[in-house]
């Protein structure tokens, strides 16, 4: 149904109406079908499993309380779809509309027929959905939108709250099918958590239904289209929430707390609906105030819990969606004619559209409660019920009063609707001459004031098969006696009846022509504003707290992070227990204390002199130093060697970097802020030590006895830590180089983004050289180049017998190449060393993949899995060869292409423009 | 041998590896080309590889042919199959959408930085070695930075900054956490760590339980777990639409991590060395979800709302999955699932949004240029997949995160937070959209751009079948979280795998 | 000498914090520079320390420094050196792009 809509964008106007009139027709025929064995009492039903995990399953349940809905959502239904199909303008996108309301007719139908609790949720949210975009159907107007958030706002929140309940009813009757729910009332009322899942099912319910204090956004949904009012917002939609609660009447009604909520909202909201309704100047919004105090008038009379009140209940469910529905497409016409819809602009229509007004005043009439009208008839009920109430706590006597009031009030109003608009003798403030809507706009509303007629004159054929089936089904049992007659005898009901008429009658002409209706200011919609302006204060709460978190830029992220790890690192040790080891402490040599206070001393000066930069890298390279011999001295000379390797090239880096940063920084001045970080530095810096500390009092068991042992035999080589890297735990080496190869290109990238400016000279004025002056130092440096690429080849063959290896290697070389930058200039080395880096560096990465891919393809055996056993050279002899060599030559290509790459390339990146390579 | 495991960390390494050897040799197109057909191939790879998963058993491929936990091991069981399929999908989708976009033109060696990325995240999940895990986190990382800066714009360096050093301070933590561990057990590979750590005297527990408590900060860095999600919100919305997309992923390596190190190294097992995973996890990421609801609502600019939705999907996958029984565990994946595709949707729907309103960009000001109806669809169906409303999976998820917890002693807190995060990101995308879509100058609409939509096509038939398919996604799941709690039989295997000597 | 070890490794990091937290951002990188040091000295330690131990497989040895612990720290020796010079690019780039070299320069103003 839906995809066919939607192909008919393209189609003539009218397809799309047909489409949807025809699918509400045939669910309707469909409906009808079942209509014998539902009304015999037979609950019918249909199931296929989604998601069992949760409980969710297909499930469609037919009895007679969803029989009677669905009869009002299909029937009305099809009067609006003809109805709109009129009232819609020219230009608008009639798929679009119809797309929508079908998908809220599926929506809505699915609600009152699923045999699943979290089913009729999610179609449920579905309704809501539909509603929003319903409303917010003319977008562009502000009013749309406005009305459009906020339905969405309370019924979205009201539908996460009914989600909660209705998980948590799920889990007290076991199991998500209404079945098996309405079973389990007993259980649920004694439960524990039977105030929790009452207060969320009643949020949902409130909120889409439209009471106090959740009221406010139906007369901002006004703005919707009006056959979408007629529809959604009088005569289905809102009447989910009280559909749910006759649902689970069976589940939920009875104890105190139903009782009185229920009974305490609807009166609040059945009197101020009503009384809000008679000082509106709009006639849709004096509809909406009017729709909400009915809702309450339904909620009230499921609260009361007597099975005589849900039947009232049901009955003015039906009375209430025949004469609103009419009601709203007859404001409807009347702003289709005239072109508004205030009241105090429209006056006398009576003599322009005396057949609408005829129609309007009928329905008028049974909002009000006048005899031979439907509407009579469900008020009698209720008024019967109110007098009947022994529940209540002595209070009982308040609610028949209310009742009056209440009735009073909708006397007034009606009377106000019919009164102000057709019968005012005031000028008529309109564009256009009204005159009678067209033949097919005013079918729906007579159809619909018809049966408002028809029941009211003769109830007990109509109505009552259906609203004992109902009811039935409502209450969980058999249906209560009663009889829907017009007239029962002079009785209190009757009287009560009677008085609301004259009082009502009384009070609006008093108030029209006494106090001038018209000029009353609107009082505005308070609860609206508390709302919005709720929402409001939560994001300026939010938006400053965000402001300030995020103002702090890089420093506050790494101070929080230093403060969590702090924290987490020492959060054991909070317990009390020291946790240093037994272990005895190794001697202190003299040279170890020397080296130790050289490496504090820069440590702490760098602090000190950290502003001026160039004295500050050459401090934090005599740290480094002190590293590099703490390595030595601890028996790691693979360590000591690439330590200072690695050391050269990031000195050289960070001085490449001071060409183009300002070589010193301003002081900073905030006192308090270098206090809280020396305070911090202490902590992380305690706290690593602290560890570090217990740590090594400790004896020391791991697996690097099985690298000692087997480094010869397995793994070919006796330099046990390089045949570690390259060949046990290869694979991290492997991600090593990839990380290398990375950086590298992403400083490529990086580089050929931004132009960097060219600089003369420093900020004291020294300048910089592009070229190399120093002619000694260019040719030592053109010496030295072999001997380093010897000394490299050297320390590669050798290492997987003795300190050095791939990497160290590629250093030494990268660290002599950058030598010939240096000392020879750009240019010249450029012109003889036209090396692609970054090819070199791939080269290297895929050479490394590569020997470790033979073992795989070649044996299938793992990545990487290397094998060793000698070669014979001429001259040299036995020479031990391993395959992890290759990935050593990998790891090798790889080193020198990336440094290079990223030092060529910061080096060439301030060069003006004719200097530079063209980017390869 | 099983080679189809390392294919994940094998393809996008070569692939990659000659990308950067041709450098501009080969033509954009080609590299296109050559990047969507590996990604594709992963993609299939990994599929092969969740079939084979679901056999029962862990697949372990021991590199080098050493035995763990001598040498690396790389474990294939379902949770690692998830990750890997998750990524490939995912990766997909993005590449199309940077493809679609341009964006891979904005910057260079896109595609190679593209594949490394992928890469380092295959690997990440694939290893069952703690340093292992390190190198690959860094190697995922770096990759990360490169794509963030893709362009070198302003924001993206500024923001760029911000990202690299908080997560070079991590990956300090990172091996000091690991080299305590190593102090303390003597050991680097995950199973035996599991077995040595119960083993443990009562003093040595306390540098364990130090060492567990800092590896938590270094992976809830990486999942933007409050306090540490500062960096988040700025690297999220400065990146390229398909970066972003690409993104989701990235919080879930770090929960992958949380999860897979502190079940089988730091669960019951361990006992008095074990940090209650629940009691720290839980109320951090509460507050990560309210932090990430307000933060949203707080936006002026639509990138910044979703990567604070990010930070919300984030935390909610954690407060769940911290609890660590099987139901929580099992809801939470399919979560994750759920919302890495749907923040990865939201991203690129946001994207193309801002592409068309010009100079506004994506802020959230009134009077932008009129949008394509198909766009304001797929924006609306990401808001209901972010959200969580009905039918779609986005509903399920959350349904199943509110039952999975229900038996918590946190429940009523992660309940509260849960829908009241739900209720306000409802509000803050609902603004966002009418201010976007319908609070336009009134133009009739424009037509979508080919490839447009090509990618968010994806990731809705991704989320369609989730939905549809959710029972058998969901069965999966408890299988899942059944097996990583089984860590005898993950030991077992990966300890008894074949190798030297 | 342990504790001598202890005492410098705890002086790096703090030092190295405090550099971190500091406003410029070549400071930063000067502070992540000493807090590399710091833990792979850190990581390094983790082996126990052994002074004057063979440096390679000989034949009657029986004592070596731990050479996993070694590996360790070389792999993490290269990477960070790998992430230092990426950032020092990094920072150069952001100074001249953003024209500001603090290590949170100002944002924009509509930045949320």
């Amino acid at each position: 149904m839906l995809p066919l809509l939607w192909l008919s964008r393209r189609g003539p106007r009218d397809l799309a109406p047909w489409l949807a009139a025809a699918a509400d027709a045939a669910g309707l025929v469909l409906l009808l079908q079942f209509a014998p064995r539902v009304f015999a009492g037979e609950v019918i039903a249909w199931r296929m499993d989604w998601v069992a995990s949760l409980g969710l399953a297909l499930s469609f349940r037919l009895d007679g309380l969803a029989f009677l809905f669905a009869l009002l959502i299909l029937l009305i239904g099809l009067l609006v779809i003809l109805y709109a199909r009129y009232y819609l303008s020219e230009e608008s996108r009639l798929d679009r509309f119809f797309f929508l309301l079908m998908l809220f007719t599926g929506a809505m139908l699915g609600i009152v027929l699923s045999g699943n609790l979290l089913l009729m949720f999610v179609f449920w949210e579905l309704t809501s959905i539909s509603s929003f975009l319903l409303i917010g159907y003319k977008s562009g107007k502000t009013e749309a939108r406005e009305g459009a958030r906020v339905a969405l706002a309370v019924t979205g929140g009201g539908g996460l709250a009914l989600l909660a309940g209705v998980l948590l009813l799920g889990h007290v009757a076991g199991s998500f099918e209404l079945d098996a729910v309405l079973a389990s009332g007993e259980a649920v009322k004694q439960s524990a958590l039977y105030l929790p899942i009452l207060a969320l099912v009643l949020a949902g319910a409130f909120t889409k239904s439209a009471q106090f204090p959740f009221h406010f956004w139906l007369p901002g949904a006004m703005a919707a289209p009006t056959p979408v009012s007629a529809y959604l917002h009088s005569a289905t939609m809102v009447k989910a929430g009280v559909f749910l609660l006759a649902r689970l009447y069976p589940v939920l009604a009875g104890p105190d707390a139903w009782f009185f909520t229920l009974t305490a909202v609807g009166v609040v909201t059945l009197t101020f609906g009503a009384y809000q309704a008679i000082f509106r100047h709009d006639l849709k919004s004096l509809l909406a105030y009017s729709t909400v105090s009915h809702l309450g008038l339904i909620t009230l009379l499921l609260g009361i819990g007597t099975p005589l009140g849900a039947v009232a209940a049901l009955f003015h469910v039906i009375n209430h969606a025949t004469f609103k529905a009419s009601l709203f497409m007859a404001a409807g016409i009347i702003d289709h004619e005239t072109g508004t819809r205030d009241m105090r602009r429209i006056n006398g229509l009576w003599r322009y559209m005396p057949y609408t007004g005829l129609l309007a005043a009928v329905a008028a009439a049974a909002m009000a409660g006048v005899p031979l009208v439907n509407g009579f008839l469900s008020k009698e009920l209720f008024f019967g019920e109110a007098l009947m109430l022994e529940r209540g706590g002595g209070l009982q006597w308040i609610l028949p009063l209310i009742a009056v009031l209440g009735g009073v009030f909708s006397v007034a109003y009606s009377l106000r609707f019919i009164h102000d608009v057709f019968f005012l003798d005031r000028p008529l403030d309109v564009e256009r001459t009204p005159h009678e809507p067209p033949v097919w706009m005013r079918i729906p509303v007579e159809v619909l004031v018809a049966a408002c007629l028809l029941v009211g004159v003769l109830p007990s054929f109509t109505v009552q098969p259906l609203l004992e089936a109902s009811a039935a089904a409502t209450v969980g049992g058999p249906a209560p006696e009663f009889s829907l007659r017009l007239w029962h005898g002079v009785n209190v009901p009757l009287v009560m009846s009677a008085i609301a008429l004259g009082g009502g009658v009384l009070l609006y002409f008093l108030l029209q022509y006494g106090l001038d209706l018209h000029t009353h200011v609107q009082s505005r919609n308070t609860a609206k504003r508390l709302f919005d302006r709720t929402i409001v204060a939560l994001s300026t709460a939010a938006a400053r707290l965000t402001q300030r978190a995020y103002a702090g830029g890089l420093t506050s992220g790494v101070l929080a992070l230093i403060l969590a790890a702090s924290f987490a690192g020492l959060f054991p040790f909070l317990r009390g227990k020291g946790a240093i080891g037994s272990l005895a402490t190794a001697p202190v040599e003299p040279m170890a204390l020397v080296v130790f206070a050289l490496m504090c001393v820069s440590a702490l000066g760098s602090v000190f002199v950290h502003r001026q930069r160039l004295i500050a890298v050459i401090v934090v390279s005599v740290v480094g130093l002190t590293v590099a011999l703490a390595f030595v001295y601890f028996s790691a000379p693979d360590l000591a060697l690439t330590q200072i390797s690695v050391e050269v090239v990031t000195i050289l880096l960070l001085l490449l970097a001071l060409y183009y940063l300002p070589q010193e920084a301003p002081p900073e001045r905030a006192v308090n802020r270098a206090l809280r970080d020396f305070f911090l530095g202490c902590l992380a810096g305690g706290g690593v030590g602290w560890l570090t500390w217990a740590m090594l009092t400790r004896p020391h068991d791991s697996i690097s006895g099985y690298f000692i042992a087997n480094s010869v035999p397995q793994g070919g080589g006796t330099n046990v830590v390089n045949v570690i890297l390259v060949d046990f735990r290869g694979f991290d080496t492997y991600g090593e180089i990839t990380v290398i190869g990375i950086a590298a290109l992403g400083i490529a990238a990086m580089l050929g983004g931004v132009k960097l400016p060219w600089r003369q000279a420093d900020e004291a004025g020294r300048s910089w050289a592009p070229e190399a002056a120093h002619l000694p130092l260019a040719l030592l440096v053109r010496l030295l180049l072999p001997l380093a690429l010897l000394v490299s080849a050297f320390l590669f063959l050798r290492g997987h017998n003795d300190p050095g290896g791939g990497f160290i290697a590629g250093l030494v070389t990268a660290v002599a190449l950058i030598l010939l930058y240096l000392g020879a200039g750009l240019e010249w080395t450029r012109q003889r060393l036209a090396v692609n880096y970054r090819a070199v560096a791939a080269a290297g990465l895929l050479i490394a993949g590569a020997t470790g891919l033979i073992a795989m393809l070649g044996f299938d055996l793992p990545f990487l899995t290397s094998a060793h056993g000698y070669v014979h050279w001429p001259v040299v002899g036995k020479v031990p060869l391993a395959s992890a060599m290759g990935f050593d030559l990998g790891v090798y290509l790889t080193v020198v292409g990336a440094v290079m790459l990223a030092l060529t390339r910061l080096g060439e990146a301030g060069l003006p423009f004719s200097a530079k390579r063209p980017e390869a | 041998m099983n080679q189809w495991i390392i294919a994940p960390v094998l393809l996008p390494a070569v692939v990659a590896g000659g990308l950067m050897l041709a450098g501009s040799v080969v033509t954009l197109r080609v590299q296109r080309v050559l990047g969507l057909l590996a990604t594709a191939v992963l993609l299939a790879i990994a599929l092969v590889l969740l079939d084979q998963a679901a056999g029962g058993s862990q697949g372990v491929y021991t590199l080098g042919h050493w035995r763990p936990p001598f040498g690396i091991a790389l474990v294939l069981d379902r949770l690692s199959a998830v990750m890997l399929a998750l990524t490939a999908a995912l990766a997909l989708c993005a590449l199309v959408a940077a493809v679609a976009g341009g964006v891979d033109a904005q910057g260079r060696y896109f595609h190679a930085l593209f594949q490394f990325q992928l890469m380092g995240l295959n690997g990440a999940f694939l290893t069952g070695d703690l340093f292992n895990l390190f190198v690959f986190f860094e190697v995922l990382l770096i990759a990360s930075y490169c794509l963030l800066l893709t362009g070198s714009t302003p924001a993206r360096l500024r923001a760029g900054l911000h990202y690299v050093v908080v997560n070079l301070v991590g990956s300090s933590l990172f091996l000091i956490a690991v080299g305590l561990l190593y102090a303390m057990t003597g050991t680097l590979n995950l199973a035996d760590l599991a077995h040595k750590v119960p083993l443990l005297a009562a003093e040595d527990r306390l540098l364990v339980e130090s060492a567990a408590l800092l590896l938590l900060t270094v992976f809830g860095l990486k999942a933007a777990l409050f306090p540490l999600l500062l960096w988040l919100p700025s690297a999220y919305s400065a990146a390229a639409a398909p970066v972003a997309a690409l993104f989701a992923i990235m919080t879930k390596v770090g929960i992958y991590s949380i999860v897979r190190v502190y079940v089988t190294v730091f669960g019951p097992a361990a006992g008095e060395a074990a940090p209650g995973l629940g009691d720290w996890v839980v109320p951090a990421g509460l507050i990560t979800v309210v932090w990430g609801a307000l933060g949203a609502l707080a936006s002026r600019r639509l990138g910044s709302m979703a990567a604070h939705l990010t930070l919300m999907s984030a935390g909610t996958i954690l407060s769940v999955a911290a609890l660590t029984t099987g139901p929580a565990v099992s809801a939470a994946l399919y979560y994750l699932l759920h919302s890495t595709l749907a923040t990865a949707l939201l991203f690129l729907v946001c994207g193309a949004v801002a592409e068309r309103r010009g100079a506004l960009g994506d802020r959230l000001q009134r009077a932008g240029a009129a949008q394509p109806v198909p766009l304001g669809i797929a924006f609306l169906l990401s808001v209901m997949l972010v959200v969580g409303i009905p039918p779609l999976s986005g509903f399920l998820g959350k349904a199943m995160l509110l039952q999975g917890s229900a038996a918590a002693p946190q429940a009523v807190a992660i309940w509260a937070v849960l829908l009241a995060s739900s209720f306000v990101a409802l509000i803050a995308l609902a603004r966002a959209g009418m201010t976007l879509f319908w609070a336009v100058r009134a133009a009739p609409a424009p037509p979508s751009r080919a490839g447009e939509m090509a990618a968010p096509m994806l990731l809705l038939a991704g989320m369609l079948a989730l939905t549809v398919a959710a029972e058998p996604v969901k069965r999966f799941m408890d299988a899942t979280a059944a097996q990583l709690g089984d860590v005898r039989s993950y030991s077992e295997a990966v300890l008894n795998a074949p190798g030297r000597p | 000498m342990e504790l001598l070890v202890a005492i410098g490794i705890g002086t790096l990091t703090a030092a190295g914090v405090y550099l971190l937290l500091r406003e410029r951002t070549f400071s930063v990188l000067l502070g992540l520079t000493l807090l590399s040091y710091a833990v792979n000295l850190f990581v390094f330690a983790t082996g126990r320390l052994q002074v004057g131990a063979a440096p390679r497989i000989q034949p009657g040895v029986e004592t070596y420094a731990d050479p996993l612990a070694q590996a360790l720290v070389l792999t993490a020796i290269v990477i960070s050196f790998a992430m230092t010079a990426f950032t020092v690019v990094l920072a150069i780039a952001a100074r001249h792009r953003l024209d500001d070299d603090r290590a949170s320069p100002s944002a924009e103003q509509d930045d949320a």
